[in-house]
């Protein structure tokens, strides 16, 4: 080959010199420079390849002149593709920026220790369970004394209770029970939704079992009911106390009812809440239940191995249940011979915690919106 | 309580790590608290003891459920020398065999119960003793169970304590004036100096011991300073007693003194155990070398304490646990644990022993079986139904709903304390009218809320304390007062935007109308149509408040907080905040019963008219709008204010109202001449009864 400035290589060199500034372009004005720097007349680079081939042998200037021509034509069509390309990308007429901020459609948060609740509620409901509320400040008979726990018993210090200054009205209940005409007639009632107020309450209530009382009091076996609500104890702001906390208790009666049930009632509620975790009753003490039981979930942390949240034993206590002890039943003029039963409580916000990952029971009573902002709408 | 699991070691040979131990038992009633090393491969286990089992209070007593969870035998405490080699029945009689203790009369304590219903049970023994330290394992033992070391004859007393749960107290029998125990209960006036130095005022009721004089010891709960054993002390005299569980209670509570003796027998100890804690503790001053007991052991006993008997039936087991055990179960698991069975028709006559306080009926029985067969061995079924359910309470799927149309309108659900301090509550009810709590943790939580609004202020402080500024908030909750009692509310609280800040503009605060809007949403949602009219609270702006009325009810308030009361919240002064309060128990008495009926749709066209008029700007459009109402009552169908106007050519003390009036009828299309005397008549009566002038 003779002397030349001219190669493959520079043909080469020159084609993805293009292809890096086109790629680079992305506006018409840039792509008029790119056209300028390759095409133009006088200074483009094609040109100047073009003006070079004059100085070759024959034979080579064939074969670069259809180097260069082919070169010319890519690039041509190359530009002609891209000019199309940035024409469709303009936005048509009246065309917003979509990617601005919406306007806010502020939307509030369901608190997450109701949400947690709801979630209870929902899935007793379904398991048949009338959904009760009472009120939240009670007398002692009903919150005590009938719960087997008369006045002096020793039990009662696990529920330091806060006390009024002089007794006033509590609010009203009203149980709704499904009434068929024969139930109405088992229970003595006329009508279907009796409506009673306590009287003179002196306390609040340290849980909720004392609306069991009542409806106990009022109707015949069988019962399937929880009662959700505020209940108060006298402990004081930390990591893991409040002093008024939320509660969902339950009962259960009818003949035949046996702690068999109440283990496969916390497996259904239990696996549903915290999805697959294995469930262990282990026995405990509270006056209104005989046998009582604490229930432990297994601890999704560590999967059963021990870990700080489970105080290495690889289990979490979440609630207290138990068969009703029959003193309870006697309190309410139900016959322990005839009928059985099974209560439980269990706090919400241990719930919530073991849920959501809370680590301070203070910030579900704080409402800043920053942690009530977490939880889904 | 804990346990030095060595000392649990001498009644029982149990197998395996304290972790075993303390998972083995944690699934029988015996929750962990922790464990902690103690040297040499020894370890405490704190164990959790329920209220109900003050028989397990003790070293024994755990050994006794160890020994019934692993299927061993319990040996009994040594009496003479450190002999841990026999195995025994727990239930046996106890010997009263002790070479020291022959009955001798002269050196005999002389004790007199004039109160046997509170001390049913009073054992007193004398020793000679030289006072010095107890030996260093004893001392060890003593610390691991949390208990200080003082000296050999109080540490051999805490030693019976820990070890087999009887609690006893050590006299200096020269410090007891007549050399005599008296037990009785206090006199009016009476005080004693207890060991911890205090001087405290014994009331009538409580049950003392005393000498030939005064009180000497607050029974069952703490002796007094005057008759310790001190380093001089040579001659003491031992007290093993048993005082009713209420009666102990009842002091303590009174006095404010909790001891582990008191813990122990308010619960209630094992009236069989006075003189075998006796010949126990007796024989721990001769090994360890403190003394030497003289005499014999007065045993003041007047009315001997019989264990009872329960039937257990074998159908009452299945009934309650679900599934039927056998015979051989039940009967392992309660002849270890000291109950004595005898066969019975339908199940066994169970014999208690006099420590298990716990177990007074056939249900007690069945825990017990339960407990050790293992709870998670009873099989798992599902109840089932046989009455359908009601659902939810009414109030529950109300405060449901409220939460979905309060979210919807940006609210986000607070939970705040229904009890706050009285400066807050102040402003929101009559005086004199918060109800108190007899016994509050702090004054932050003095008195029960009169309204949610005090909890539902501070929310909104914190947030606000936070940067945040746009806080819309809501409770739905109980209130409280002295002459209505509980009632139900929902309170709602808004500071900040209404609309927020955006790029495009039509950024704005909220008003009261904002407010009025929500307060207005809740009583649609509650099934009212209140109307609103002006009114004064304390704690509302004067002229932006007003209630919302049904019939002659007053359903609820909204208005702008008093800008003072926001300040003491914490929210700065210059920021409005809105709220509503209504009354939701009130509320849901004015709903009409029964469900809605639809009306038919309009068939036919409606006009709209409008009309501007100026008017005094202290008539209310509420005024004016009855006015055009009763006016033109048939055909109209709405009247709706669309502007309103003061400033550049209205008159002074002038307002322009403009109103869109809009006319209907169902049988037919409306021409402009059925609806110009309709016009006529209420341009007319807006002249002649508010003086309006149409622009
Ligand atoms: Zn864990």
């Amino acid at each position: 080959m003779p002397e030349s400035t001219l190669d493959r290589s520079a043909v080469d060199a020159l084609r993805a010199q293009f292809d890096r500034r086109l790629a680079d372009a992305s506006t018409d004005q840039s792509l008029k420079a790119v056209t300028d720097e390759f095409l133009s007349r006088k200074s483009g680079a094609v040109t100047a390849l073009m003006k070079a081939l004059g100085g070759l042998p024959p034979e080579s200037r064939r074969e670069f002149g259809a180097l260069i021509n082919e070169l010319k034509t890519s690039i041509e069509t190359q530009l002609a593709d891209k000019r199309a390309a940035l024409e469709q990308s303009r936005p048509p007429a009246g065309a917003v920026d979509v990617t601005l901020p919406a306007r806010s459609m502020p939307v509030g948060r369901v608190h997450p220790l109701m949400r947690v609740r709801q979630q209870v509620e929902d899935i007793f409901a379904r398991m048949g369970y009338e959904i009760l509320e009472g009120p939240e400040v009670e007398d002692d008979f009903h919150n005590f004394e009938a719960l087997n726990m008369p006045p002096d018993h020793p039990a009662r210090d696990m529920q330091d209770t806060l006390y009024l200054g002089e007794p006033i009205i509590g609010g009203t209940w009203g149980a709704h029970r499904a009434h068929t005409p024969a139930a109405r007639r088992a229970d003595g009632l006329a009508s279907g939704i009796p409506a009673a107020q306590v009287r003179a309450a002196t306390l609040l209530r340290t849980h909720t079992s004392a609306m069991q009382i009542r409806y106990m009091k009022t109707f015949r076996p069988p019962v399937r009911i929880i009662v959700p609500g505020r209940v108060y104890r006298r402990d004081n702001l930390d990591l893991s106390h409040t002093p008024m906390f939320q509660q969902i208790e339950g009962l259960v009666v009818g003949p035949g009812i046996t702690l068999a049930h109440l283990k496969g009632t916390f497996e259904a509620l239990l696996t549903e809440i915290f999805g697959d975790v294995r469930i262990r009753l282990r026995p405990s003490f509270f006056p209104y239940t005989e046998p009582s039981a604490e229930i432990d979930i297994s601890c999704g942390n560590c999967k059963g191995s021990g870990c700080p949240t489970c105080k290495h034993t690889g289990w979490i206590e979440i609630l207290g249940s138990g068969m009703v002890h029959p003193a309870v039943f006697e309190a309410v003029g139900y016959d322990p011979e005839e009928v059985t039963g099974f209560a439980f409580g269990v706090g919400i916000e241990r719930l919530a915690m073991l849920k959501y990952g809370v680590d301070d029971i203070r910030l579900f009573y704080e409402n800043d919106l920053r942690f009530l902002s977490q939880f889904p709408i | 309580m804990k346990i030095l699991v060595s000392w649990l070691r001498e009644y029982v040979d149990v197998p395996g790590t304290p972790e075993d131990i303390a998972r083995t038992m944690s699934v029988r009633g015996f929750a962990v608290e922790g464990i902690e090393p103690a040297g040499d491969g020894d370890a405490v286990i704190d164990f959790e003891i329920t209220a109900n089992r003050p028989d397990c209070m003790s070293v024994v007593g755990m050994a006794r459920e160890i020994a019934t969870a692993y299927g061993l035998q319990v040996r009994r405490p040594a009496v003479r020398g450190r002999d841990t080699s026999s195995p025994v029945d727990p239930t046996a009689k106890p010997s009263l065999s002790l070479a020291s203790l022959q009955p001798g009369g002269e050196d005999d304590v002389s004790i007199t119960i004039e109160s046997p219903d509170l001390c049913p049970r009073y054992a007193g023994a004398l020793a000679d003793v030289t006072v010095g330290p107890s030996p260093a394992w004893m001392q060890e033992r003593l610390a691991a169970a949390g208990v200080r070391p003082i000296s050999n004859i109080v540490d051999v007393t805490n030693y019976v304590l820990l070890e087999l749960g009887q609690p006893m107290h050590a006299f200096d029998l020269s410090r007891l004036s007549g050399g005599r125990i008296v037990v009785r209960q206090a006199r009016a006036g009476e005080r004693l100096v207890t060991l911890d130095g205090q001087d405290r005022e014994l009331t009538a009721g409580m049950l003392v011991i005393a000498d030939a004089t005064q009180p000497v010891a607050v029974a069952g709960v703490m002796g007094g300073a005057a008759s310790e054993v001190h380093a001089g002390t040579t001659t003491i005299l031992l007290e093993s007693a048993y005082f009713h569980p209420l009666s102990v209670r009842r002091t303590s509570k009174k006095l404010g003194l909790k001891t582990e003796a008191s813990m122990r027998f308010e619960r209630g100890c094992d009236p069989r155990l006075p003189v075998t804690a006796m010949e126990r503790a007796c024989a721990l001053l001769e090994m360890t070398g403190a003394g030497r007991a003289r005499g014999t052991v007065v045993d003041c006993y007047p009315t001997r304490v019989e264990p009872t008997s329960l039937r257990l039936r074998r159908s009452r087991v299945a009934g309650v646990l679900g599934a039927e055990l056998h015979d051989s179960d039940v009967r392992r698991i309660l002849d270890s644990l000291g109950f004595a069975l005898r066969d019975a028709e339908d199940g066994w006559d169970v014999t208690v022993p006099t420590r298990r306080v716990d177990v007074v009926r056939e249900i007690d029985l069945i825990e017990e079986v339960a407990r050790h067969y293992g709870l998670d061995n009873l099989p798992v079924a599902f109840p089932p139904v046989s009455i359908a359910s009601a659902g939810f309470d009414p109030r529950a799927r109300r405060a449901r709903q409220l939460r979905n149309v309060l979210t919807g309108l940006g609210f986000s659900e607070a939970v705040t304390f229904g009890f706050i301090s009285e400066a807050a509550a102040a402003p929101f009810a009559a005086e004199g009218d918060p109800v108190p709590i007899a016994n509050p943790l702090s004054e932050t939580f003095a008195v029960l809320r009169p309204s949610a609004l005090p909890g539902l202020i501070d929310a909104v402080a914190h947030n606000r304390r936070r940067q945040v500024r746009d806080i819309r908030l809501f409770e739905i909750g109980a209130e409280f007062g002295r002459t209505s009692g509980e009632r139900r509310t929902i309170a709602c609280a808004w500071t900040g935007a209404a609309t927020a800040e955006h790029w495009g503009g039509g950024a704005r605060d909220v008003d009261f109308f904002d407010m009025k809007g929500v307060a207005e949403v809740i009583c649609q949602a509650l099934g009212l149509s209140p109307r609103v009219e002006t009114v004064t609270r304390p704690w509302l702006v004067p002229g932006r408040a007003a209630a919302l009325i049904v019939g002659d009810r007053e359903v609820g308030v909204v208005g702008q907080l008093s800008p003072t009361i926001a300040d003491r919240h914490g929210v700065p002064a210059n920021e409005a905040v809105y709220v509503t309060t209504i009354a939701l128990d009130t509320a849901e008495a004015l709903v009409p019963a029964g469900d809605v009926q639809v009306e038919s749709l309009p068939r036919f066209p409606s006009i709209v008219r409008d009309v501007s008029i100026l008017v005094d700007d202290t008539l209310a459009a509420g005024t004016i709008r009855e006015t055009v109402r009763t006016t033109a009552p048939t055909l109209l169908e709405s009247v709706r204010e669309f502007d309103r106007y003061q400033g550049k050519g209205i008159p002074e003390g002038k307002v322009s109202l403009s109103f869109h009036l809009t006319f209907r009828s169902a049988e037919r299309t409306l021409t402009d001449a059925d609806v110009q005397p309709a016009m006529d008549a209420v341009l007319g009566a807006l002249r002649d009864r508010h003086a309006a002038v149409q622009r």
